[in-house]
């Protein structure tokens, strides 16, 4: 407990770099089996939501957020709205220290980030496969692969599941509706563009 | 009456076999998106809509608003069968719904879901054909400031009576216009929060963030919850439908009280979810026998039923009359109109007549279409939800994918989704509301517009929002709502301080 309401401390410290921290808990937290708190997420994002908002408004400032004599400059409601973003992130922090400190309440434990993960990263490597490949083979790859991993299904039972969604898709998107999808070498190869 | 005629004029318009079909398609797409977790309404509306970009206006809308009623059916079937909610207005829906499917009443339940939520909808449809002229007429009357004014009142009553922290809606909201105004400025043609970055000259468009906030975010949140579909096996027995059917009159009060504030959170922005729960809350408060209330009373399904469709539907009055839109699902179908080159607002109604009444009228007969075919097909779908998600998941993340490249073809929007997946999920965790944010993000332009012109009109000087006693009424009232939870906090900490004289200082921090 104790431990963590020091990691806690030196997490609020170090404003930015938001994401390192993440890291940093789950990995303390695997040891404990006690998770992220909700407080560092909290502080987190809003830290983030903070950041982004300063960039919103220096980007604003960029562009100018005066007066020209067309009247209003392009930066001047962006401006504002970066400032009411700030503003609202750090009412938010000082909610958090409020509310969330030492509460106990976890955001999410090992067990749970890890069952996440394992739905996010092959989504993550899909996106990529996605942009190298097109999305025909991405998810023809993507739906077999997650059948034979997560759903323990045979690959002679995942890899026609993955062809056959991918068919369907390119059945209603491009001949249905009419609407390309993204395409890549493969689909070269065999003369569909 | 002259709306009457106009009406029957947009069942002209619309009373085609080619509409019919469309209309089943949309609703039963709909319920298909309303049933699997993951896919709500603004997101299959959001996946939709670049489908009908070759259709013309009136077809697409039909398939649209159809989707809509769909969703917002299929979500109470997942609430009664499977106690999982598919839409978040359908939440209050389990709290008797599920109970009744468990003792065995389940075609009871969803017939009581059903036919009181195509009442509430009907009930929000013929207001909108009784009072859209009218609101459409009076707002002919606006020039910027006035639509500035009516922005701000839709976006401080969000802040208001959201049921999130005040300043977590206003973060959320404020990153929404933030988000809009990224790319080509509208007024001045200077790029603007690009940081040199190629991609985001083109902005970043609010179905990318629908698809990505409800579309993953949900899915992100289901996985980690473990989804487990303990269902019900529902057969829907006609005898039952018809004793169920005679049953109804017996809750025309709080049908009729549940109607009145669905209706009323549909046009103001507090949309379907905020509804339904007010609903229940008073039909429970006002019971003379609470004791059943949990536990499978009708009265529990009936009550959130009818309010949830009555705010769905009526959401799309301020959004037709106004460009104001009532609900994220009304805001990406307005983002829709805006893309097909219609401009919600009163000039709509006048300029084309033909568009809005026969939307007016598809809504009549798209409710009614829903109501049978969602008793038709409940079998159908709860089968579908047998279905292990380590399928269903994969294929719907694979759907919104192909959705998000089709909005302009890019690629990089693929990473922008998954980066608004993840935003959706910890906002989600965090109790940030999402629907502000889809909101600025359609209405950020308008908004900002409104204000520029506001200030070109006056030299800068904000005393143009008092200028007269329409912009300032509004403007006020727009005040008074953004300052109520200051108030209301004030209150609350001034009595606590009396009631418990305070032995530990203000008493706050430990609260």
């Amino acid at each position: 407990m104790d431990a963590g309401r020091v990691l806690e401390r030196t997490c609020s410290l170090s404003r930015f770099g938001a994401r390192h921290r993440f890291r940093k808990v789950t990995i303390m937290s695997e040891n404990s089996a006690n998770g992220v708190s909700r407080f560092a997420v909290e502080l987190g994002v809003a830290a983030l939501t903070g950041a982004f908002g300063a960039a919103v408004c220096h980007g604003s400032l960029d562009i100018g957020a005066g007066w020209t004599e067309m009247g209003p400059d392009a930066g001047y409601f962006p401006f504002y709205i970066g400032l009411l973003i700030v503003f609202g992130s750090l009412v938010n922090i000082a909610q958090a220290f409020l509310k969330h400190r030492g509460t106990g309440e976890i955001f999410i434990d090992a067990g749970r980030a890890k069952v996440v993960a394992s739905f996010l990263l092959p989504l993550v490597a899909f996106g990529a496969i996605a942009a190298w490949l097109g999305l025909y083979v991405g998810t023809a790859l993507y739906i077999a692969a997650t059948m034979v991993f997560q759903g323990r299904y045979k690959w002679w039972i995942a890899l026609p599941a993955g062809l056959g969604v991918s068919a369907a898709f390119f059945l209603i998107f491009e001949i249905g509706f009419q609407v390309p999808l993204l395409k890549g070498p493969v689909e070269a190869w065999f003369g569909i563009y | 009456m002259e709306n009457i005629g106009l009406l029957i004029d947009g069942f002209g318009h619309i009373l085609s076999w080619n509409h019919i079909m469309l209309m089943m398609v949309g609703v039963t797409l709909g319920i298909l998106v309303g049933v699997l977790p993951g896919l709500g309404a603004p997101n299959g509306v959001s996946l939709l809509l670049p489908l009908t970009f070759s259709m013309d206006p009136i077809s697409a809308i039909i398939l649209l608003s159809c989707m809509y009623w769909g969703a917002l059916f299929g979500g109470s079937t997942t609430s009664i069968l499977f106690n999982i909610p598919g839409e978040p207005s359908s939440v209050a829906t389990t709290f008797d719904g599920y109970p009744m499917a468990k003792a065995g009443q389940a075609s009871r339940a969803l017939t009581l879901a059903f036919v009181s939520a195509g009442l509430g909808a009907l009930a929000g449809v013929v207001m909108i054909t009784l009072l859209s002229g009218w609101v459409a007429n009076f707002a002919l009357k606006f020039s910027s400031p006035e639509y500035f004014a009516v922005y701000f009142l839709a976006f401080a009553s969000f802040i208001s009576m959201g049921a999130q922290s005040p300043f977590k809606t206003l973060v959320s909201m404020m990153l929404g216009f933030a988000l809009a105004s990224i790319g080509m400025d509208t007024i001045s043609g200077n790029l603007r929060l690009t940081f040199d970055i190629p991609e985001l000259i083109k902005g970043v468009s609010f179905l990318i963030a629908v698809m990505g906030l409800f579309g993953i975010g949900e899915l992100l949140l289901t996985t980690e919850e473990g989804l487990r579909f303990e269902g019900i096996k529902a057969r829907v027995k006609l005898a039952e439908i018809g004793r169920t059917l005679i049953e109804i009159p017996r809750y025309w009060l709080t049908i009729a009280r549940s109607t009145i504030i669905g209706i009323w959170m549909g046009i103001t922005p507090a949309g379907p979810t905020a509804a339904s729960f007010m609903s229940y809350g008073v039909a429970r408060r006002s019971a003379r026998d609470k004791s059943l209330f949990g536990k499978g009373d009708p009265r529990g399904v009936v009550a959130p039923e009818t309010a949830d469709h009555s705010a769905g539907t009526s959401a799309l009055l301020p959004m037709l009359a106004l460009g104001v839109p009532g609900s994220a699902t009304a805001a990406v179908m307005m983002g829709g109109l805006m893309i097909w080159g219609l401009t919600p607002g009163p000039m709509l109604f006048a300029d084309r007549p033909d568009f809005v009444w026969g939307l007016i009228a598809s809504m009549y007969l798209g409710n009614v279409v829903a109501v049978f075919l969602v008793i038709a097909t409940v079998p159908l779908y709860a089968s579908i939800l047998r279905v292990p998600f380590s399928i269903i998941g994969p294929i719907i993340v694979a759907v919104i994918f192909s959705g998000a490249y089709q909005v302009v073809n890019s690629v990089s929007d693929i990473f922008l989704v998954i980066g608004f997946g993840l935003l959706g999920y910890v906002f989600k965790k965090l109790d940030y509301p999402l629907a502000p944010l889809v909101l600025a993000m359609v209405l950020g332009d308008k908004a900002e517009d409104a204000f520029r012109q506001s200030m070109l009109m006056s030299g800068g000087s904000l005393d143009i929002f008092w200028s007269n006693a329409l912009v300032a009424g509004l403007m006020t009232l727009g005040l008074v709502l953004l300052l109520s939870p200051l108030a209301f906090w004030l209150i609350g900490t001034l009595r606590k301080r009396r009631d418990d004289v305070a032995p530990h200082g203000d008493g706050n921090a430990a609260v």
